[in-house]
């Protein structure tokens, strides 16, 4: 993108120095660059825009002592602005009323990829750490160059380079170099005896947005105004996307509510466009519209449906002889476990305010992205300007889970801003929040069978994962024959990543499987995970859990029972669950009293937030397995409403308790956002085994499912 | 209207939410748009101290003798007050989308009953909906305050 180089160092606010740290070996940077500025340099475009290189850090030095850190990951609830300010006050030993963080401004902030896969801190935030000590040593370097100074004569201090002999001498880090723009290498591999060692140290630091949240100041982006602003929002079909089209319009009584500028159809689409968001609702709903009925039974046989269209897509593990494996195993356990459909469900739905100007040819978008720089390339295609022309910028997020990574809503917004020739803000209906894309947590199917010895180690382990990609297979138990293999099936709708991605439903069969091959044997569960796990580090983070939560306990209450489960999260985040919950057997309902946990993930940055993140996923993981559910048949979805969803709630949320492995050695965090989900998902699924002897092998287990099971037996 | 202290005259349709009074002209944006079907709480304000859905609130039904105070009312950043103190200490919010709608609940609830023991907590702010699973800290959040605010 085009920005010049003189607009970006004006955008800063002051003059300053600028740099460039690019965190990946052989970027192309070839050396550092310290000329002046040139002369006739006005229009030069700014240089790092052009590097092709993944992992660009900015910081911006300014002359009132401010520093400001550019990039691209985004905040969306789980601390990322303040694990970054914890880092970088202490990298740069500056007080966080002197730091600014800009994140996924396109125009401004590096590309660091999407913020998914609870990997921000490890992949982004730890690299700007990394880069704020190397910085230090720069600074001093080149203070010495330029106020020809001793090098041992200089430390680095408060933010500022003095001078050991004169300690009058203060030297600010935009002072220490005369060009605007200073590009640095680092190498991770440049060896430890030249590297800066500082050992981090969470301090606890309050999450720097609590006070803004808190009394509501914080601005999302449905809270953002532009002079002539219009409200927008669409008229959905009442069938699957990808299974209908519009045939017909009737906008005559819609676009005769009063206070509706528009209401019309563009291309596949109807949309309403009002300067009150209540006329936009009043007009939708007197849009008639005829969809063509999808060309399918209405009656959708999940699992029959997903086998019959099933298409084989690779093999994902295998070892030795599985069938020969199985049969030499001291006992066999076959069994099918099946998965439903769920949604991101954030509370602030889909929103975007755009403002197209005169001529169609440059947009400015406000919205919450889990990764701006997509939202631009997309907007680009879609809107057939550049992508200099496209200028994102990042709000807070209220929630995104996956489901705000590049949504349409933003394009949208620029599109209906250049027809309309206003700003436009659309905000999504909580039922177009539900159905209008489409895309969900797949059902998925899992044929697992798993051979074991006598000494109860795994021997053989088949499995055959529908649809969505089962991972943590690998990572968590293995055995000497193994095969495993995925297949992927069309489906009346698509298939979405949600808090956990596919490690979730997985997870559920996975974690239940191995409950019932320990079963199978008379063993102990937790005993049998111990026995079994591929990592050692496992075992540390089980005996956590089964002394949190007192396991085993002589006797349990009847219809009480206490499960455990485990996830290996990206052979990065390793996390163990125990749950105990109580069953009514009179309502069928599932209560869980206490979720104990313990986690190895690497440097804790944050304390509080990563409590609260770790604490978030329970609840959620605790939702997935008991209470939501997409209610949807071949010809539509059903789901409009949050309470009707299932969303866990205050009643649901049971005692919790924490222990996080004692990292003797600092390493790098290894994230943590999602993972917890997974084991709270296992551990809840196997303490209803063992609180009613019952297995319940189709989530989610609702009052429903658990009162017919036990009306069976 | 007489909200958070301060009267307005506002023009708007009679079956148009209070939700959208306040945010579009008003300019208090800190109750939010959740659902529109009073489901999740995030635009829940006092009317006489009583927590109430804004969104299923029409203005027909608003009378300038009520007593309406947003999130805005409560506090400042600058000047928090004791229960948002609370919330901070206790990080009782994930992306904060809902947490405006859940301070206003405790507000009410801690209004009549000053000492809510848990059970009570979870059964006064039940209708309050979290997606970042919040509810833990909150419920902490709630219970440091009143431990705080005893003699």
């Amino acid at each position: 993108m085009q920005v010049t180089r003189r607009e970006f160092l004006r955008s800063l606010g002051s003059s300053c120095l600028l740099y460039v740290v690019s965190s990946v070996p052989g970027s192309g940077i070839q050396k550092v660059y310290s000329e002046p500025w040139p002369a006739d340099a006005e229009d030069i475009e700014c240089r790092f825009y052009a590097l092709d290189t993944d992992y660009l850090d900015c910081f911006a030095f300014h002359d009132d002592g401010r520093v400001t850190v550019f990039a691209g990951r985004t905040e969306m609830g789980q601390g990322l602005r303040t694990v970054l300010t914890a880092l970088v006050t202490q990298g740069l030993d500056i007080p966080g009323d002197r730091l600014t963080i800009i994140l996924g401004n396109t125009d401004v902030c590096p590309d660091h990829g999407p913020t998914v896969g609870s990997s921000a801190t490890e992949q982004v935030a730890w690299g700007i750490w990394q880069a704020c000590l190397e910085l230090r040593k720069d600074i001093i370097r080149r203070a010495a160059k330029t106020h020809n100074l001793p090098v041992k004569d200089l430390i680095y201090q408060n933010g500022v380079v003095r001078s050991r002999s004169d300690p009058k001498q203060i030297i600010k880090p935009h002072e220490v170099d005369k060009s605007e723009i200073v590009y640095m290498m680092l190498d991770p591999k440049v060896s430890s005896s030249e590297r800066i060692t500082l050992a981090y140290k969470d301090i606890g630091l309050h999450n720097v947005d609590a006070k803004s949240i808190v009394t509501g100041t914080l601005k999302y982006a449905g809270d953002l105004k532009l002079p002539g602003m219009v409200y927008a929002d669409w008229h959905i079909s009442p069938y699957h996307k990808k299974l209908t089209r519009l045939k017909s319009v009737d906008l005559a009584e819609a676009q005769a509510t009063s206070g509706v500028d528009r209401v019309e159809r563009i291309g596949p689409k109807v949309v309403a466009i009002g300067q009150r968001y209540n006329d936009v609702c009043k007009a939708l709903t007197r849009v008639k519209a005829e969809w063509e009925k999808p060309n399918r039974s209405k009656d959708l046989r999940v699992e029959e449906e997903i086998r019959a269209g099933a298409v084989f897509q690779e093999i994902k593990e295998q070892a030795g002889d599985v069938n020969a494996g199985l049969a030499a195993s001291f006992k066999t356990v076959s069994e099918t476990y099946r998965t439903h459909y769920t949604a991101w469900a954030p509370i602030e739905t889909y929103t975007a305010l755009a403002k197209m100007e005169p001529g169609g040819n440059e947009v400015t978008i406000w919205s919450g992205s889990q990764y701006p720089h997509r939202v631009r390339e997309l907007a680009s295609q879609n809107l057939g300007l550049p992508e200099s022309s496209i200028h994102f910028i990042n709000t807070p997020i209220g929630g995104a889970f996956g489901g705000k990574v590049a949504p349409p809503v933003s394009q949208e917004a620029a599109d209906l801003s250049r027809r309309v020739g206003a700003p436009v803000k659309i905000i999504y209906s909580r039922k177009n929040q539900f159905q209008k894309r489409g895309l969900y947590k797949m059902a998925c199917v899992f044929d697992f069978t798993t051979g074991v010895g006598t000494d109860g180690r795994l021997q053989a382990r088949k499995l055959d994962i529908y649809q969505d990609l089962g991972e943590g297979t690998r990572e968590t138990y293995a055995a000497p024959h193994v095969l495993i293999k995925h297949y992927r099936t069309e489906m009346p709708v698509d298939q979405a990543n949600t808090r956990g991605t596919s490690y979730v439903q997985l997870g559920f069969a996975q974690e239940s499987h191995m409950d019932m091959v320990a079963a199978s044997l008379g063993h102990d569960p937790f005993a049998f995970r111990r026995n079994n796990v591929v990592l050692e580090s496992f075992v540390p983070l089980i005996d956590a859990c089964a002394d949190m939560i007192q396991y085993p306990r002589s006797s349990l209450p009847d219809n009480e029972g206490i499960g455990i489960g485990l996830c290996n999260h990206g052979a990065r985040q390793l996390g163990v669950a125990a749950a105990h919950v109580n069953v009514d057997r009179k309502t069928g309902k599932v209560k869980v009293k206490e979720i104990c946990a313990a986690f190895d993930i690497g440097t804790i940055i944050n304390h509080r937030t990563a409590t609260a993140c770790l604490r978030g996923g329970i609840i959620w993981g605790l939702g997935w397995v008991l209470r939501e559910e997409i209610k949807l048949d071949g010809h539509s979805v059903y789901t409009e409403y949050l309470r009707e969803y299932g969303i866990p709630r205050y009643s649901d949320t049971p005692e919790i308790k924490l222990q996080f492995l004692d990292n003797q050695e600092p390493g790098s965090p290894r994230g943590c956002g999602e993972m917890p989900v997974i084991p709270t998902v296992a551990a809840i699924a196997n303490a209803v085994y063992h609180a009613i002897g019952v297995r319940f092998y189709i989530t989610p287990i609702t009052p429903e499912k658990v009162l017919k099971a036990l009306g069976k037996s | 209207m007489n909200v958070n202290g301060k009267k307005h005259r506002v023009k708007a349709e009679p079956d148009e939410p209070l939700l959208w009074i306040l945010r579009d002209d008003l300019d208090l944006t800190g109750t939010k748009f959740g659902c529109g079907v009073g489901e999740c709480g995030a635009c829940s304000v006092l009317i006489d101290g009583v927590a109430r859905r804004s969104c299923r609130v029409l203005v027909q039904n608003v009378s300038s003798g009520q007593e309406i105070v947003t999130i805005e009312g409560l506090g400042t950043k600058n000047n928090l007050n004791p229960l948002q103190k609370a919330f901070v200490e206790s990080t009782a919010f994930g992306c904060g989308f809902c947490t405006p709608g859940m301070i206003i609940a405790a507000t009410a609830l801690l209004a009549h009953t000053p000492n809510p023991t848990r059970d009570e907590i979870v059964q006064a702010m039940d209708n309050n909906l979290c997606r970042c699973g919040s509810y833990p800290n909150v419920i902490e959040a709630i219970l440091e305050f009143t431990n705080g605010s005893k003699p």
